[in-house]
C-alpha cells in the first residue's frame, strides 16, 4: 500500500510539473470562462446553453488529460529507462502499474473537481444573469461531471493498458482515441442493428456486433447531460449499474495491464 | 548463509527472426558475507544479464538466484540490496534529494533516518550543491553518483553495482573505491562488474573472470598475483659508478641477496616482474577464444 501511494506521489509530481498539462488546463479554464457570453447567443435558453458548454468544456478537458497521462505512461518509462532504476527497488511490476494508475486517476480526479467548481460558477453567474423557467438541478449538474470523471478513469486505464504493450507514442494515442469514439458510439450502432434494420442483416454480422458491444466499454452509459440541463430525475438504479460497470470494467483492464507489463522484457 | 548464491543459470535472449542470443550459459557462483567480488568480462560477456538476472529484473531461461537465501524473483528479496544499473537513469524531473526520499520510503525507512542517510550520502558523493536542482540538468558523471547514493541510502548488506566507474572522472573513481574499501571495512558485501582490471586488483578479494555467458575462472586476487609473480629486475650499482639491471628469477632471490651482502656493489632499485592481472585476464578471454575456435 505505502509503495503504491510513493508511485502515485511521483506521478502526480511528473503531471505537476510538466507545461503541456499546465497549458491545457489553463486553456481548459479560460474556456469555462468564455461560457458567460457565448450562452448570451442563444437568447432563450442560456442557463441551458451554459451547463452544456461547461460541461462540455469539463468532458473535453478530461478527456485530453486522460489520454495524454495514459497514452504517455508506462512504454515512457520503459523507453526513459526509469523503470530499470525503480523497479531496481523493491517494487514489484504490479505494484509499480497500480501505483501509476493511482497517480494519474488523482490528476484526473484533482483536475474535475476544480473544473466542477469553474463550472458551477460559471453556470450560476450566467443562471443569475438570465434565469431560466426552472431554477438549475445542481445535483444533477454535479451527478454529471462524477460519472464524466468515472468514464475517463475507465479511459486512462485504457490507454495505460495500450501503454504497456507499446514502444512508442502512437498505439497508445491512437488506440485510446480510437477506443473512445467507438465507445462513445457503440449504443447508438447496437440499438441500431438489434431494430428493425437488423433483421436484413447477416446473422453472423449480427453476432460479431453483439460480441464488439460487450467487449468494446459502453462510454455513452456515463453520459447525464441530458440529466443535468432539463433537470430531469436522476435514475439512481441505472447510475449503481453503471458505477458497478465502472468498477468491474476498470478492474478488469488494471489486471491484464498488471499481467502483459510483468511479462514484458525490458531493456 | 551466502550473499549471493546463483545456481545453474542460464539465459538466452530470442531476437527477431527467431535468432537466438545464449548471453549466460550454466553459471555458477556463491559470494560470501563481507567479501568484495569482482565481475570481469569483455563488452557483451553476460556481465549485466547476470547482475539483471539476480536483482529480479530479468528471468533465467534456466537456473535461480538467491540473496541471503530469497528468490530474487520476489521484489521483497531486494530489500536487502543495493542495486547500481548499468547506466542509470531517474526520473528527471525530480531533485535528487526527492529521489532519495523515495528511495527511503520504499525501504520503509522512518523518515528522521532517510533524512539523515541523504545527508550522509550526497556528502559521501559529492553531491550537496546540485541535491535541489531537476537531475534533467545533472551530468552523467552526477548521475551515475546520485546511482550510488542511492543504492548507499539505505544501509544494505550486499550491494549489487553494474560498472559503478563508469562514467567518472579520475576523482570520481577514486572516490568510488574508496567507497567500496569502507564497505568492506564495515563487513558489507559487495558484488561488482567492470572491464577496468585496474579497479580489481585494488578493491577485490576475489574476482571472476566471464566471456561469452560462460564463467571462464573465480580465484582470489592474492592467488592470482602470487601465482603471476615470476622474479625480480634489479638495478646494481658497483662503486657508485656503473649501475647494470639483472633478471632474478622467483626462486634465486634470496641466493642473490646473500651475494650482493657478500660483494661490495649496492642495490639501486627493485621491480617485481610477474604477470598482472591484465595478463591474467587476456590470457583467460583469447584461451577461451582459441579453445572455442578448435
Ligand atoms: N535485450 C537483449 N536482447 C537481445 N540480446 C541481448 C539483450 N541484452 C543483451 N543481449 C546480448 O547478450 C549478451 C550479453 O550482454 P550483456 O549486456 O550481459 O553484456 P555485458 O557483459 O554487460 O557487456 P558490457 O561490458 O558491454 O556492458 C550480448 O551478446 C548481448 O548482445
Ligand atoms: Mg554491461
Amino acid at each position: 500500500m505505502t509503495a503504491i501511494a510513493n508511485l502515485l506521489y511521483v506521478t502526480l509530481k511528473s503531471a505537476l510539473r510538466d507545461r503541456i498539462l499546465h497549458a491545457m488546463f489553463g486553456v481548459s479554464l479560460v474556456l469555462l470562462l468564455l461560457v458567460p457570453s457565448l450562452s448570451v447567443f442563444s437568447m432563450r435558453q442560456v442557463q441551458e446553453l451554459s451547463i452544456t458548454l461547461s460541461l462540455s468544456a469539463v468532458s473535453v478537458a478530461l478527456l485530453l488529460l486522460a489520454t495524454l497521462l495514459g497514452a504517455s505512461s508506462i512504454w515512457r518509462d520503459v523507453e526513459r529507462r526509469y523503470t530499470s532504476s525503480i523497479l531496481g527497488l523493491p517494487i514489484s511490476r504490479g505494484t509499480y502499474v497500480l501505483g501509476k494508475y493511482a497517480g494519474i486517476a488523482s490528476v484526473l480526479v484533482a483536475s474535475a473537481f476544480l473544473l466542477g467548481v469553474a463550472s458551477t460558477l460559471v453556470i450560476a453567474l450566467s443562471a443569475g444573469a438570465h434565469p431560466s423557467d426552472m431554477p438549475v438541478r445542481w445535483p444533477n449538474v454535479w451527478t454529471a461531471v462524477v460519472f464524466d470523471t468515472l468514464k475517463y478513469l475507465l479511459l486512462a486505464a485504457l490507454a495505460m493498458l495500450f501503454s504497456s504493450l507499446s514502444t512508442s507514442f502512437f498505439l497508445p494515442f491512437f488506440g485510446t482515441i480510437s477506443i473512445y469514439l467507438a465507445g462513445s458510439a457503440s449504443q447508438d450502432v447496437y440499438e441500431y442493428i438489434t431494430g428493425p434494420y437488423g433483421k436484413t442483416l447477416s446473422p453472423v454480422f449480427r453476432w460479431l456486433a453483439h460480441v464488439v458491444y460487450y467487449i468494446i466499454p459502453n462510454f455513452s452509459a456515463f453520459n447525464l447531460k441530458v440529466l443535468a440541463v432539463y433537470g430531469l430525475l436522476l435514475p439512481w438504479n441505472g447510475l449503481l449499474y453503471t458505477f458497478c460497470y465502472f468498477l468491474v470494467y476498470t478492474a478488469l483492464v488494471l489486471v491484464i495491464c498488471v499481467w502483459i507489463f510483468s511479462r514484458r522484457e525490458l531493456p | 548463509m551466502n550473499a549471493l548464491d546463483i545456481q545453474n543459470l542460464s539465459r538466452v535472449y530470442k531476437g527477431k527472426k527467431g535468432r537466438e542470443v545464449q548471453a549466460l550459459s550454466g553459471l555458477n557462483l556463491t559470494i560470501g558475507q563481507g567479501e568484495v567480488f569482482g565481475f570481469l568480462g569483455p563488452n557483451g560477456a553476460g556481465k549485466s544479464t547476470t547482475i539483471k538476472t539476480v536483482t529480479g529484473q530479468i528471468r533465467p531461461t534456466e537456473g535461480m538466484a538467491y540473496v541471503f537465501g530469497t528468490p530474487v524473483a520476489e521484489a521483497s528479496g531486494r530489500m536487502r540490496i543495493g542495486y547500481l544499473p548499468e547506466n542509470p537513469s531517474f526520473y528527471d524531473f525530480m531533485t535528487a534529494r526527492e529521489y532519495l526520499l523515495l528511495v527511503g520510503r520504499t525501504f520503509r525507512m522512518p523518515e528522521d533516518r532517510i533524512a539523515a542517510e541523504t545527508v550522509r550520502v550526497l556528502n559521501l558523493l559529492e553531491l550537496e550543491e546540485a541535491a535541489d536542482r531537476p537531475m534533467r540538468g545533472y551530468s552523467k558523471g552526477m548521475v551515475q553518483r546520485l546511482g550510488l547514493a542511492q543504492a548507499l541510502l539505505h544501509d544494505p548488506d550486499l550491494y549489487i553495482l553494474d560498472e559503478p566507474m563508469s562514467g567518472l572522472d579520475p576523482l570520481g573513481r577514486a572516490l568510488v573505491k574508496r567507497v567500496i574499501k569502507e564497505l568492506k571495512e564495515k563487513g558489507k558485501t559487495v558484488f561488482f562488474s567492470t572491464h577496468i582490471i585496474n579497479d580489481v586488483e585494488v578493491i577485490c578479494d576475489r574476482l571472476g573472470v566471464i566471456n561469452k555467458g560462460r564463467l571462464l575462472a573465480v580465484d582470489s586476487v592474492a592467488n592470482v598475483l602470487e601465482r603471476g609473480a615470476e622474479g625480480y629486475l634489479i638495478q646494481i650499482s658497483h662503486h657508485g659508478t656503473t649501475t647494470e639491471e639483472v633478471f632474478i628469477p622467483k626462486d634465486r632471490l634470496k641466493a642473490f641477496m646473500a651475494e650482493m651482502v657478500a660483494s661490495d656493489a649496492s642495490i639501486e632499485r627493485i621491480e617485481p616482474m610477474r604477470k598482472d592481472l591484465e595478463e591474467f585476464f587476456l590470457g583467460l578471454v583469447r584461451g577461451g577464444d582459441d579453445a572455442a575456435r578448435q
